[in-house]
């Protein structure tokens, strides 16, 4: 700001340098953010970079690029680590999951959402008790449960509990959005002769194809990073996910910092991708969900 | 099959599969949980009931109420540190602009990795001999800055506190830059009649606009305080000498190291108490505060 004083007496000039000063304050705001925003992605800039080093290299120039870019790192990692099995598992877990939590969630809201019936208030109170419940407190609980059930160290141990922690969101973002839709259309729909199943799969779920996005990014993101139930509930090496098989190669390979790195930045790679495609859904999608879960 | 039956079987069937897949595998546990806590058991073998004994050794246990401060003090590192870091950049990140979008999902990125993963890369930053902080260090000529980061009790839940507050304030800044859009433009017309500038306009007419967000940001930094366990468990675990000990940690310890279930189902049933009376708590200082 420059004082009235000298605008008085040179208003061109003064304007220039205003707009000058304008400038170079808008540089430095901008400098700083990307010095913030580097400062925030260089430790996963460093896991990328530091896969490819070698050991001696890792300790001795850890800021330093590789002379050499040993893509053999991976390999190794992938086979060493038997990664092959991990991704195997938390592939399966992740979509059996997935699919189970967007059915039955999107079918549970159309009932909320569209239909009067006795209990309904006690059902929405139900699933919404279960989003104040903090989930790591429910590990001991659950881990009794299962062993009486007798299904620890199964897919089912993780998809179970998994969906079951997902539906309170996926319903209540999806009975939001269904109850945007007008009643005209379901009722056009009647009179054409579809049943409420054909309604649901025909239309509602179509319709709903954008809120199910949101439900279903947020979940996976959630199942593919979970740690604390597979660490819990899975001791069978077989079943291992990748962040558990991560973090029981990192303990073992401990001194070879090189091998560890490149299995962590092969983990990472499906979450960076569906991030770099969808980052808009998935910041919005997280943050919805961080609101209501 | 007359249409009333129809509509009925319709909601039964729509209804009744999430229903009991929830209630059995999140309220049913808790409940038992609850129940398992007046027992002594070893997760094998014979229960004895032992009446209130698991939940009077947690309340007189040092441990357990100093694994309830450090989670306070999580809640404290995000109060004061995600919350005011993710306002600053959100009234300087609120245009949509390529650049302002960069920025945002710069930030935003670590919430999408997995917590292990960033557990491990934090642990190799801090780490005493090879980690790049004290190799920083040196390299400024700091040498006396040099810390056993995560071995040393006084400073370990400090160092804990910096990858929790990296790690989550995208999901803050997305909030609050939502909220500041959120503001109608006739306001920021008016206030410019007015000659409110700069200053005056934030912390007349922005913050109080955004205040209700900023309440809910706060009532989260509580909730997501008890999430920290795998953080905590992949760098220090709990450790060195409980210093990092989480209520989640303190649980898992008790439980899966020792071998004492019914004393770690009495433990669950406290941090389930713990937690609601905190949101609930929170919520309501929060709703009456006006």
């Amino acid at each position: 700001m420059t004082t009235p004083s000298i605008s008085a007496v040179h208003p061109a000039s003064s304007a220039g340098a205003g707009a000058g000063t304008r400038k170079l304050k808008g540089g430095i705001l901008s400098l700083g953010l990307t010095v913030y925003a580097l400062v925030t992605l260089y430790p996963l800039i460093w896991l990328f970079i530091s896969a490819f080093k070698t050991n001696e290299e890792f300790y001795s120039r850890p800021f330093g690029l590789p002379d050499v870019w040993n893509w053999s790192n991976y390999a190794r990692a992938w086979e060493v680590a038997d990664m092959g099995t991990a991704f195997m598992n938390s592939a399966i877990v992740t979509l059996l999951a997935l699919a189970i939590t967007l059915i039955m969630g999107a079918l549970c809201a159309y009932v909320i959402s569209r239909f009067q019936f006795r209990g309904k208030l006690l059902v929405m109170g139900t699933f919404m008790l279960g989003m104040l419940i903090p989930i790591h407190s429910t590990l001991v609980p659950l881990f009794i449960l299962m062993n009486k059930v007798d299904i620890l160290n199964t897919y089912a141990a993780l998809i179970l509990p998994y969906t079951a922690f997902e539906l309170p969101i996926a319903i209540f973002v999806c009975v939001a959005y269904m109850n945007t839709f007008p009643k005209e259309i379901e009722e056009a729909a009647m009179i054409d002769g579809s049943g409420y199943w054909g309604i649901f799969l025909r239309m509602m779920l179509p319709l709903s194809l954008p809120a199910l996005a949101t439900v279903g990014i947020l979940a996976f993101l959630r199942y593919w990073n979970d740690f604390s139930f597979a660490l819990v509930f899975i001791s069978d090496p077989k079943l291992k996910t990748l962040p558990l098989s991560l973090s029981i190669f990192a303990t073992g390979y401990s001194t070879d910092y090189k091998l560890t790195m490149a299995a962590m930045a092969l983990a990472v790679i499906p979450t960076i991708l569906a991030y770099l495609v969808l980052q808009e859904q998935v910041m919005k999608g997280m943050t919805a969900g961080a609101v209501k879960g | 099959m007359s249409s009333a039956l129809r509509i009925r079987g319709f909601i039964a069937i729509g209804l009744l599969p999430a229903l009991a897949l929830f209630v059995f595998f999140v309220i049913v546990p808790i409940l038992w949980s609850s129940y398992y806590g007046f027992f002594d058991w070893k997760g094998i073998g014979a229960m004895k009931f032992i009446g209130l004994d698991n939940y009077k050794e947690v309340v007189q246990d040092r441990l357990f109420w100093h694994s309830f401060k450090n989670n306070l003090l999580i809640v404290a590192a995000s109060v004061f540190g995600q919350v005011p870091i993710a306002l600053l950049l959100s009234l300087v990140l609120l245009k949509n602009g390529w650049f302002q979008k960069f920025i945002r999902a710069s930030i935003f990125m670590p919430m999408v990795l997995s917590s292990v993963v960033v557990g491990i890369i934090w642990g190799y930053i801090y780490h005493p001999q090879i980690g790049i902080l004290n190799f920083l260090l040196d390299s400024l000529g700091l040498e006396s800055w040099k810390m056993q980061w995560l071995s040393d009790p006084a400073v370990s839940m400090y160092a804990i506190m910096v990858p929790i507050i990296w790690l989550n304030v995208g999901p803050y800044l997305i909030m609050f830059i939502a909220a500041l859009q959120n503001i109608p433009s006739e306001i920021d017309d008016a206030a410019n009649i007015d000659g409110a500038r700069g200053s005056r306009k934030l912390f007349s007419i922005k913050l109080p606009m955004i205040w209700d967000t900023i309440k809910v940001a706060v009532v989260l930094c509580i909730s997501g305080s008890l999430k920290a366990f795998d953080l905590i468990y992949v760098m220090t675990g709990g450790g060195p000498a409980n210093s990092t000990e989480l209520l989640a940690s303190y649980m898992y310890n008790n439980t899966f190291s020792i071998y004492r279930f019914g004393y770690g189902s009495a433990v669950s049933t406290m941090i389930i108490i713990i937690s609601l009376v905190l949101v609930a708590g929170s919520q309501y200082l929060m709703k009456s505060k006006k």
